[in-house]
């Protein structure tokens, strides 16, 4: 009996097993790699990021942030951020980790979306590093610039301020600055551990300065009469009132307290009764107060939503605004949840109590008005190109929402122009610019500053721009944050 | 009827392949110290002092025993000894680009007085083993005789194992056994298959496998005939008698007994696997091979069952499912998997009392038992990263896996040689073994035959459970890959395996011996 059949059909499974293993391999190798490469527990990909160069970001032909060669072996490519304070707002750091589009567009700017690697698929396949994508943003740099120096120049030592341009036909964003600020180069790979230190120190912050969390985007402040743009629009849809109907201007009792709610002036439009547009235009608290009243908090709330309030805006796919809010209720130092009064809910109408709003949802409010009614949605990136210049995506104007008629709009953007023509902000005629002052007291008795505002648009006819500055200090908003937007406005126009 | 064999030899041409043996050592030769050359220029921009050391050192080595070859067993299959060298010298530089002390960076930031740890890949040992290696298989060579001279007085030829078949088998046993005596046997990375001889740490495992299947052929071919002819014929399948079934379940007891007690899967799967292959062989009876899954599969079920064989349980749902465990995860009754990795609360719990692992101590409190998934996961990363080119030799990260020169050098392989290279790899496994059979087909001996069949085949399984194993074809068990991980007991016994095969294959392929003299030619004498 021969044992060569055995043998060869041995042979023959020794051979299956081998084949077992390479179609594994190829398996693993072949059609798992990508996964494996990007599984969340695989540290390599995280030690990876600083071998190759990121894509850069640019705004107005100006190139802003460049991955440079360290000459080290690890990091082998650092981040050099042009006048960083300026533009870390929106492009925030990259040390690893990331903020703002850094973060948002990771994978474009670091070479491993899908829309890349597809691309280039046989790189991919021959396991050769695809080149990150550029980015090219909607932000105006020289206006980004003016309004840095401005915010820096009139805000109130160790306080805060913030600022924000959107094209209201667009939605994109040509201005986001903040003050304080920090430097992405000091956090930036090349910089080691002193860069983590520095990181470190920077989230901590000091007083209420928190630079890691800029001021136009992701912090929020009580608006103050900035807001009654906002509770007039509703009243006008809601009440059909019109910028020419009588309103009462006089004094306000508040019903829980019974005490009266104050006006700057009594004088002039404040004085008893005046037109709607009139009473807007001198900013009278009590008109806007009774308003309040008269439509109840949750009314006043619900059309807020309508301009953004209540919700985070998303302006790119993991980018987000924070979220500003007119609330129905509030949680007490005790941790009980109040309802807000009827006082609250007067004092909630001059946009004070607990409302608070994001210099961008105040420029997305002007942007209503001076866009007939409509609110574009807000965005920041408006072409990714990858290395070989293809385009990769390309901003497509949309639309947040409808947050009035365009008739109420009209008259809104009227009693704006109104505001610096024979209002509260005469000191700004004939700088091409239109919108509501607002001076929200911060508790004066613990020595806060007030939060002041100007909230507007550009040109005076024919609105294209949309405004909102915040700065926090003593004194007014007319005084104190309307030139800054003045001269922003002036920058932007320019172009 | 002729039988294949027959065929076979009928067609070999016993031509001497010295000639394309010699050729392929050089490329084999030229592979090895390309990849030398590029992990020098890839680690320190220059070619590596360590080409002339090591790739020289090979050089030579391999052109001893070529030249042994020739002399002695010239009628040799040609592709063994270049696909042996191959593989080593492939192996050796990838240790030798894993141990950092080799490295240009390491030595100038030594002399700056820098404290660096010390990496466990180490090169001078893999390059002392590898003379240990090739020296024991020219000794091997030298010493064994064609098997026509198996009579001849002081003469060692394979053949001569035959008669201490059972001696043979109980020194397997015994070294197998040893790991387990205290004193001798020692604990490295979780298995014990290794024994302390004097510096140096032995796997007598490794020895054993020859030496099992050395006890396989002797016994089988004793009990074939009665093992393959009587029988009850139950359907298609013929049933062996119970006192036949007898050896079958000894082994079947002993390789469980391996699982238990040395927890270790793979060498019980690897003895196992032989046996049951080898009794195919031996006998041409399915019914033995259906006998013996079906027996091992029972073996792991109830081993999964018992509550102290829980990680047997557990590398089967590591393989399933490896993500929650990766850096600690722990296996409830419930079979639920609780990861306990250092980012977990109740591991930092026990990290802050100092535990000495937080990780199983903490499991311990769930209840659960532990294991981690680390090592296979990051392996399997290594693979990903490679790609299908490989990130070229010295380029990669393979220091990323834990025993990435030992247990996962075929993930490291991965990562820098990429799938091309891995592929590369197997087909020389694969031929290894298709030459090994092949040799036991032309064998003439039934004992012989038995032989190179089984050492091939217990080739093609080892490389099987570990590449199967790092790869997550199949559950991960800790086992060396031939010619390539670090360590001297893989070496030396593969060497000898090596040399076994080309002794035989000289053996079947050289002419059968002349008679002397002419029948038409022999003069009749009457003595009447």
């Amino acid at each position: 009996m021969s044992m060569d059949k055995p043998v060869r059909r041995v042979a023959i499974f020794a051979l299956l097993l081998f084949f077992g293993l390479m179609a594994q391999v190829n398996y693993v190798q072949g059609s798992q790699a990508e996964d494996l490469r990007t599984d969340s527990n695989n540290a390599r990909q995280y030690a990876d990021v600083f071998n190759s160069p990121r894509g850069q970001i640019s705004a107005g032909g100006e190139v802003l942030v460049t991955s440079t060669e360290t000459g080290k072996d690890n990091p082998k490519y650092g981040r050099t951020y042009k006048d960083g304070p300026v533009f870390a707002p929106i492009t925030g750091y990259f040390n690893g980790n990331a903020t703002q589009l850094e973060r948002a567009y990771n994978s474009l700017l670091g070479g491993k979306d899908k829309r890349i690697t597809q691309q280039h698929w046989f790189d991919t396949f021959i396991g050769k590093k695809a080149d990150g994508a550029n980015l090219e943003l909607t932000i105006d740099p020289d206006a980004q610039r003016t309004a840095y120096e401005q915010l820096k120049a009139k805000t109130q030592q160790g306080r805060r301020g913030g600022a924000v341009v959107i094209d209201v036909k667009t939605g994109a964003i040509k201005v986001a600055a903040s003050w304080p600020s920090f430097d992405p180069n000091e956090v930036a790979p090349q910089t080691g551990e002193k860069g983590a230190k520095r990181l470190e120190e920077l989230n901590k912050g000091s007083g209420v300065l928190r630079p890691l969390v800029d001021n136009a985007l992701s912090q929020t402040f009580p608006p103050g009469s900035s807001f009654k743009a906002v509770t007039s629009a509703i009243a006008m849809e809601r009440d059909g009132l019109n910028s020419s109907t009588t309103v009462n201007t006089g004094q306000l009792i508040l019903p829980e307290s019974g005490k009266a709610l104050p006006n700057s002036h009594d004088s002039g439009s404040c004085a008893g009764t005046a037109t709607l547009k009139n009473a807007f235009a001198e900013s009278c608290n009590t008109t806007f107060g009774k308003m309040a009243l008269d439509m109840g908090i949750q009314q006043l709330h619900d059309g807020s939503t309508k301009f953004g309030f209540g919700e985070r805006v998303k302006l790119e796919p993991d980018m987000f605004a924070a979220k500003s809010e007119v609330p129905v209720s509030y949680t007490d130092a005790e941790g009980k949840t109040v309802p807000t009064g009827k006082d609250g809910t007067a004092r909630s109408g001059i946009g004070q109590e607990n409302v608070r709003a994001t210099p961008l949802q105040m420029a997305l409010v002007a942007a209503a008005i001076a866009n007939k009614g409509k609110i574009m949605n807000p965005y920041v990136v408006q072409k990714v190109r990858a290395k070989d210049q293809s385009e990769l995506q390309n901003a497509s104007p949309k639309e947040l929402g409808t947050a009035m008629s365009e008739d109420h709009a009209e008259q809104l953007a009227d009693m704006m122009r109104a505001v610096v023509a024979s209002g509260t902000a005469t000191n700004l005629r004939g700088q091409r610019v239109a919108g509501k002052t607002g001076t929200a007291e911060q508790d004066p008795a613990s020595g806060l500053p007030n939060s002041r505002w100007f909230v507007g648009f550009s040109p005076v006819e024919n609105p294209r721009y949309a405004f909102a500055v915040a700065t926090e200090g003593p004194g007014d908003g007319a005084a104190n944050a309307g030139p800054i937007a003045a001269a922003i406005m002036a920058k932007v126009l320019k172009k | 009827m002729q039988s294949i064999g027959d065929q076979i030899r009928a067609r070999l041409p016993y031509q001497r392949r010295n000639a394309a043996s010699f050729a392929l050592l050089i490329f084999a030769m030229v592979l090895t110290l390309s990849a030398f050359a590029e992990v020098g220029l890839a680690r320190d921009g220059m070619i590596p002092g360590g080409l002339v050391v090591y790739g020289g050192g090979l050089a030579v080595l391999a052109f001893i025993a070529y030249f042994v070859q020739l002399r002695f067993t010239p009628y040799a299959d040609p592709l063994l000894l270049p696909l042996a060298v191959a593989l080593n010298g492939l192996g050796l530089a990838m240790i030798y680009r894993l141990d950092l002390d080799t490295s240009a960076d390491r030595k100038i930031a030594l002399a700056a007085g820098k404290e660096i740890l010390k990496d466990a890949a180490d090169a001078p040992n893999q390059l002392m083993w590898t003379f240990v290696g090739i020296g024991l298989f020219v000794a091997a060579v030298l010493i064994m005789r064609d098997t026509d001279k198996t009579d001849a007085p002081l003469s060692f030829t394979p053949k001569t194992a035959q008669r201490y078949t059972y001696l043979i088998g109980l020194s397997a046993l015994m070294l197998l056994m040893l790991p387990i005596v205290p004193g001798i046997g020692a604990e490295i990375n979780g298995a014990r298959v290794w024994i302390r001889v004097g510096g140096f740490s032995v796997q007598p495992g490794e020895f054993a496998k020859l030496l099992l299947v050395v006890f396989f052929a002797g016994y089988l071919v004793n009990k074939r005939q009665a093992m393959s002819l009587i029988g009850k014929k139950v359907g298609p399948l013929s049933l062996p008698r119970a006192r036949d079934l007898g050896p079958i379940m000894v082994i079947w007891f002993f390789c469980l007994g391996v699982l238990f007690m040395q927890k270790d899967l793979g060498t019980a799967l690897l003895f196992f696997g032989l046996f049951v292959s080898m009794l195919y062989i031996a006998t041409q009876r399915v019914s033995w091979v259906f006998i013996g899954i079906g027996l091992l599969a029972m073996g792991v079920f109830v081993a999964t069952l018992l509550p102290f064989m829980g990680h047997v349980n557990q590398r089967i749902d590591i393989w399933q499912n490896p993500k929650p465990y990766f850096d600690g995860g722990c296996l409830l009754e419930s079979g639920k998997v609780v990861p306990v990795n250092p980012n977990t609360e109740i591991y930092k719990k026990f990290d802050a009392q100092d535990a000495i692992s937080p990780g199983a101590s903490a499991c311990a409190e769930l209840g659960g038992t532990y294991a981690d998934s680390a090592q296979l996961m990051k392996g399997l990363y290594a693979l990903g990263q490679g790609g299908v080119l490989g990130t070229g030799l010295g380029q990669g990260e393979p220091w990323r896996t834990p025993l990435s020169f030992s247990d996962f050098i075929f993930d490291s392989m991965g990562e820098e040689l990429g799938l091309t290279g891995l592929m590369a790899l197997l087909l020389i496994y694969a031929l290894i073994v298709q030459r090994g059979m092949k040799t036991a087909v032309a064998a003439r001996d039934p004992f012989l035959k038995l032989f190179a069949g089984g050492v091939s085949f217990v080739l093609a399984l080892q490389v099987f459970v570990i590449v199967g194993g790092v790869t997550k074809l199949i559950p991960l068990t800790g086992l060396t890959t031939p010619f390539l991980s670090q360590g001297g007991s893989s070496l030396m016994a593969n060497w000898i395996l090596i040399a076994i095969l080309v002794r035989m294959s000289h053996d079947a392929r050289k002419p059968a011996p002349q008679a002397i003299q002419d029948e038409g030619m022999t003069q009749i004498v009457s003595t009447r």
